[in-house]
């Protein structure tokens, strides 16, 4: 069958419409949220309250606090799952990426289930210690560590596989220690995919919500994230509508700053 | 000519089997020939100390490294090997300098010796460039640069060209056999190109299944296979199946498809009704114009040319005997066929040396692999 230029511009035009619908959905939320928050007069002294500052604050410094367990704890795993081969490992593969397919509300549940005061663990911790994980920010960051840790894992890991080994192993008969070969070769060459797995994984911990909630619970200053105060201010908190459009401007910032930054230090890594 | 390397190692995985012995000296380029999964590559790695020989012994310079007897296994960082891979493995993200520089001991005078080596190479003045800014060959000396970095007396090179176009190889293999003479080096090259092998080896061991065939001087190897498969291995166009017909201090006479051939005594003893195989490398055959059946010494077959394959710097016919024998296979450079005039002309006298033709034990007398 040979296409006729007529049927071929009619295939550009359904295209072009169904592109612009699309780009549309994107474009006009984000357009409502800035549109209310300067027409809302309130909103820069909303940013000032105290309950916005503190959920601020602790986003952030949570969120900073899991992505450096994630690296620590998760660049081994990571490199372990490209590498070895051992029994278990598809196991420990699947494992790792439950937590993304999995409703963050299943996982603040089955965290209460296991550091909770009657969790398997969190039971017998509080009988020796006295010390409870359950609405502290310890249980923030547990919390966004189980939801967002396996998106820094899964970029990591491809990161390690994409890497042809031989460089490793040439690195090895010259003479370079397995620690300094993975220092000085391997991370470097799979630094994109770790730095696309770490803002991954911290846009996915500023924004968790679910799990938080339920395994953390809502306790302003302690426990209470941003999406924590936007909820909060929808079931009519003292910040309000204006206060959840104010709260969800921050976040759309910050976003987009992480976003920028990322994209230039991707670029960054190219050229270097 | 200390010897540089003895190994011996054995190891089995899964449905393969590998077991192979050998020493190499230093000065010498040993070329490890065999088709892909012939156990060449694994050969170096077991050298290097990436991966382990179930039973064995490395031993370099004296030194040993591998030993399953006495349970020593150095790991590669201590072996002092060069090792270069097909794909060559720069680090991409450093500098040709810091590529080179990586395998330095840092106490030492880094940045001199970095550029005594890139001089070495030819590649003065790409120090601070990206190794994927360079080209094809200029990547190759950097991978070259960094593998003789740490001064050592041996290096294994994995088919460490074959990415390369033909004008860039040749020049890569002459700069390879300069630096082994300078340098002194041992050098184990593994290849699967047969003219490359021709041209690198000073001996070459003929890798199949996880076996040696054959080690031995190339010359040895490429006119004296030790074996049918050797033969095939190393592109012997004519593997004629006989017998033995008569046995004499000057020559053995043996019948191919009826016809009668000489071939010159050979170091293993063979007796009349033999089967045997008799094995003729297709440049080794001489084409004559006169056609009268001298009575020399040399094999002389009346034969017509029945196809022909032109390779621009040589020519490939076939021929078929004008009485009973087998069909022949000869290479002929470019030059001499203009002067035969082949092109227009098709019956001559094949002409094969006794020297030339060399005998091989028929299947149901296997042989052994032959080290030299």
């Amino acid at each position: 069958m040979i296409d006729s230029p007529r049927a071929d511009r009619a295939a550009t035009v359904t295209i072009a419409v169904l592109a612009v619908a699309f780009a549309l959905f994107f474009v006009l939320p984000l357009a409502g949220l800035i549109v209310r928050a300067i027409e809302e007069e309130s909103t820069w002294s909303l940013l000032k309250e105290p309950q916005v500052r503190q959920a601020l604050g602790l986003s952030l410094w949570t969120s900073t606090v899991t992505v450096a367990l994630t690296v620590v704890f998760g660049t081994p795993v990571a490199y372990i799952l490209a590498r070895g081969r051992f029994p278990g490992r598809a196991f420990l593969d699947a494992l790792i990426d439950l937590p993304i397919v999995l409703p963050p509300t299943v996982a603040g549940v089955a965290l209460l289930t296991a550091f909770g005061r009657r969790g398997i663990i969190g039971e017998p911790i509080e009988a020796w210690t006295g010390y409870a994980f359950s609405f502290t920010t310890t249980a923030v960051v547990m919390a966004q560590l189980l939801v967002a840790a396996p998106f820094y894992v899964r970029a990591a890991k491809s990161g390690f596989e994409s890497m042809d080994p031989q460089v490793e192993r040439v690195a090895y008969t010259l003479g370079a220690s397995r620690v300094r070969t993975f220092f000085r070769i391997t991370v470097p060459q799979a630094w994109p995919a770790l730095l696309a797995g770490f803002v991954l994984c911290w846009a996915r911990s500023m924004g968790e919500l679910g799990a938080t909630l339920i395994f953390a619970g809502n306790l302003e200053g302690k426990t209470q994230t941003m999406p924590l105060a936007i909820i909060s201010a929808f079931e009519g908190s003292s910040l309000g509508l204006a206060g959840a459009i104010a709260l969800s401007l921050i976040l759309l910032v910050v976003a987009f700053l992480v976003l920028v930054v990322f994209r230039m230090a991707g670029r960054w890594a190219r050229w270097t | 000519m200390d010897v540089t390397l003895e190994f011996s190692a054995r190891r089995t995985l899964g449905a393969f089997s590998y077991d192979a012995s050998f020493t190499a000296s230093s000065n010498e380029i040993l070329v490890l020939y065999g088709h892909s999964g012939a156990g060449k590559s694994l050969t170096l790695q077991f050298i290097a100390g990436l991966l382990r020989p179930d039973r064995g012994r490395v031993v370099l310079r004296g030194a040993t490294v591998f030993d399953s007897e006495s349970r020593l296994n150095l790991p590669p960082q201590r072996r002092k090997v060069g090792y270069v891979v097909q794909e060559l493995a720069l680090f991409e993200h450093l500098s040709v300098a810091e590529n080179v520089a990586f395998g330095l001991p840092r106490e030492r005078d880094r940045a001199a010796r970095v550029r005594e080596l890139l001089g070495l190479l030819d590649i003065s003045g790409f120090e601070d460039r990206r190794p994927s800014t360079l080209s094809g060959g200029q990547r190759q000396r950097v991978a070259l640069a960094r593998a003789l970095a740490r001064e050592a007396p041996l290096l294994l090179l994995d088919e460490p060209f074959s990415a390369l176009d033909d004008a860039l190889r040749n020049s890569m293999r002459r700069e390879l056999l300069r630096l082994r003479t300078e340098l002194g080096l041992t050098i184990l090259f593994v290849t699967h190109d047969l003219r490359e092998a021709h041209f690198l080896a000073d001996r070459i061991a003929v890798f199949d299944g996880g076996r040696v065939l054959q080690l031995g001087a190339r010359e040895d190897v490429f006119r004296r296979p030790a074996s049918r498969r050797v033969a095939e291995l190393t592109g012997v166009a004519n593997i004629w199946e006989g017998v033995v017909t008569h046995v004499a201090p000057e020559a053995v006479t043996v019948n191919v498809k009826g016809a009668s051939l000489r071939a010159s005594p050979s170091v293993r003893a063979f007796v009349p009704g033999e089967r045997v195989h008799a094995v003729v490398r297709a440049e080794r055959v001489n084409l004559r114009r006169d056609m009268q059946a001298a009575s020399s010494p040399r094999n002389l077959i009346p034969a017509e040319i029945v196809a022909e394959f032109a390779y621009g710097s040589s020519h490939v016919l076939q021929l078929q005997p004008e009485g009973p024998g087998p069909r022949i296979e000869i290479e002929i450079a470019a030059r001499p066929y203009e002067v035969l005039n082949i092109a227009s002309r098709k019956l001559f006298n094949v002409e094969i040396d006794p020297a030339d033709v060399h005998l091989v034990p028929g299947e149901d007398r296997p042989g052994g692999a032959i080290t030299a």
